[in-house]
């Protein structure tokens, strides 16, 4: 599927010649970089996950409003010079909602991601060092978690563990375990058969350190492709949570929770719907030509 | 090939085992009390006790666990503590929606991807293929409730074109029905398309680089005649299987596109269990859609190996 995407037909035109560069590590992730670079909307992409990063950890600094203040003299005001996105049905100031919500979509597709990939590359590593028994029963397991459609396990895991963030976040990582495991069991398959492994085995090196020294640093390329690409994802699935009601309660925002409470208005404030529509849709594009770029950079087959 | 179904059926089975097992610790997961959970304080205590006895909850773990799935095993999912119905005849009724949203929407992303993915890899790198991905690119970033909202929008609220919510059933009165479930198979399928639409347009330009394509090419054959003929077949492999692959994603994004609509499906139905917390109705219904999911998944396995013979004889 590369290069279907405006963006991701990055590699065309000559492969970057090696030069005399005397420390090859240091080469290799110049390399890597300048071919994200290169794709034409990663920076686009960039700029705008930079950015979100920035408004979501100086939230209280760039909100013009208090998020949660109401102002029943200006309830479904239109977007004006007061409010650039217009208020909402109790008056509360869109954009500062817009604004506070970017915090709690970007945390939840990290933490529910790096939790995925903590517990996927574990049980992975796990499965695939073990093997026998111990592998079957882990990728049994991993295999009935992918037989739930992910938002319904979602949902399901979410309403029981509690209508909060946590449970949220939680349910996400859940659901995104299984991708990681697999991810890194293949990779432990393939590396514990490398001739340097062998090597440290017979220089008595324990398992773990052979885990740490040889087998993650050589299996990672993969997870942090797979992490990049599935940010967007756990922002889009705890968008849709918080949309259904689960996830961060009311009178919090949150991208999801605002559009659903903003749908009953659709005809008399359209703006309570659409702010947070664009930043959460312009957010997840943005995650999407950054992932593109990430995987075009280190996954050796997307390259010529 | 009946190696092949069995072989699946037999791997199948562990799996469905430990999805029973997690749809059943899902009522324990729950912090504190289920029933309490479940029911408000205010409920009298007798009444919470006789719950307590039904579901088994005053017992040990295991004896539960064997209870319950000895029930199972008859068919028995259970029953909604809400309207003390089975389980099952809660999902029965609320089937035929689901099942005509499910189709609509493959056959409008059908529709679209197939002429879409086509024209993209024939015309390829001109401005027709680069739309073409944009359109993929916004099928894929597009949440399925904000798409929903923005159709609402536009055809219901501001042409008014089309019902924004409600259910006629289809096969009652064909014309009402249609229309009724226009703009949630549009929300579900334009998702599925975009998707389609990038699957079938890599392969098409990668099954275009194969010596027959030469060859027909060489025996004067016009070009939609090798894709028709020729490219076409050998490129709707991986659409199968990404159509498989997807089918997750179609369940959940049924699920928010009945919420939106308010059509009388199961996916609504799993919504409204969880946000009235009857537990045993969201077991009951998370486990038949789980099973639904694995037997959809192996069917399109076998699909597989009856599209590609190759796959049958590993």
């Amino acid at each position: 599927m590369a290069g279907s995407i405006p963006g991701s037909d990055l590699a065309e035109g000559a492969a970057p010649v090696a030069r005399s560069a005397p420390d090859p590590v240091r080469a290799h992730r110049w390399r890597v970089l300048r071919r994200a670079a290169r794709a034409r909307l990663a920076p686009f992409g960039a700029a705008v996950v930079v950015l979100a990063s920035l408004v979501a950890l100086a939230a209280p600094l760039v909100a013009p409003y208090d998020p949660l203040a109401q102002d029943l003299g200006a309830t479904l005001a239109p977007p004006g010079r007061g409010h650039l996105l217009g208020t909402d049905n109790v008056g509360r100031d869109v954009l500062s909602r817009v604004i506070w919500g970017t915090r709690v979509s970007l945390l939840a597709g990290l933490v529910s991601v790096v939790l995925a990939v903590l517990a996927g590359s574990v049980l992975g590593l796990v499965a695939g060092y073990c093997g026998g028994r111990i592998d079957g029963v882990v990728m049994r397991v991993m295999d009935a978690v992918l037989s739930f459609p992910p938002l319904v396990l979602a949902l399901a895991l979410g309403a029981v563990l509690g209508a909060g963030l946590t449970g949220v976040l939680l349910a996400l990582g859940v659901v995104y375990t299984p991708t990681f495991a697999r991810l890194m069991r293949g990779q432990v398959l393939s590396i514990a058969a490398r001739d340097y492994v062998d090597a440290a085995r017979a220089l008595g090196a324990p398992a773990w350190r052979i885990a740490a020294r040889h087998v993650v640093p050589n299996a990672i390329n993969p997870i942090i492709v797979q992490a990049s690409l599935s940010v967007a994802f756990a922002i889009l699935a705890e968008a849709s949570l918080s949309f259904l009601g689960l996830g961060i309660q009311p009178p919090q925002a949150s991208w999801g929770s605002m559009i659903n409470a903003g749908r009953g208005y659709l005809q008399q404030a359209p703006w309570i719907v659409f702010g947070p529509g664009a930043a959460l849709f312009v957010t997840v594009v943005a995650l999407n030509f950054v992932g593109d770029a990430v995987r075009d950079a280190l996954d050796p087959r997307t390259r010529e | 090939m009946g190696r092949l179904v069995l072989r699946r059926l037999s791997a199948t089975v562990p799996v469905l085992f430990l999805v029973t097992a997690g749809v059943f610790l899902l009522l324990h997961l729950t912090p504190g009390d289920p029933i309490d959970v479940m029911m408000a304080e205010s409920v009298d205590a007798t009444v919470k006790e006789t719950l307590r006895r039904e579901l088994g909850l005053d017992r040990p773990i295991h004896v539960q666990y064997a209870a319950w799935m000895g029930r199972l095993l008859q068919g028995d999912l259970g029953r909604s503590i809400r309207n003390g119905e089975p389980v099952i005849e809660n999902v029965s009724r609320r089937l035929r929606p689901s099942l005509e949203l499910a189709f609509f929407a493959m056959t409008i992303s059908l529709l679209v991807a197939f002429p879409v993915g086509i024209v993209s890899a024939i015309r390829r790198n001109t401005a027709i293929d680069r739309a073409g991905a944009t359109f993929a690119l916004f099928g894929i970033c597009m949440p399925n409730f904000l798409l929903a909202l923005l159709l609402i929008f536009f055809f219901g609220v501001t042409l008014r074109w089309l019902p924004i919510s409600g259910y006629t059933d289809p096969l009652e009165e064909p014309w009402n029905g249609v229309r009724s479930l226009a703009l949630p198979a549009i929300t579900l399928g334009l998702a599925l398309a975009a998707v389609v639409t990038r699957t079938l347009r890599s392969s098409l330009l990668e099954a275009l680089t194969e010596d027959y394509v030469r060859t027909a090419r060489a025996k004067g054959l016009s070009e939609w005649r090798v894709i028709w003929g020729h490219v076409l077949k050998n490129a709707l492999i991986p659409v199968v299987t990404v159509l498989g692959l997807q089918l997750g994603t179609l369940i959940g994004g049924a699920v928010i596109t009945e919420y939106v609509f308010a059509l009388p499906g199961v996916g609504r139905l799993v919504v409204d269990a969880v946000f009235a917390r009857d537990y045993p109705l969201v077991q009951g219904v998370v486990l038949l859609i789980a099973v639904g999911f694995i037997v959809s998944n192996l069917v399109v396995d076998v699909l597989y190996g009856w599209i590609d013979p190759r796959i049958r004889s590993r």
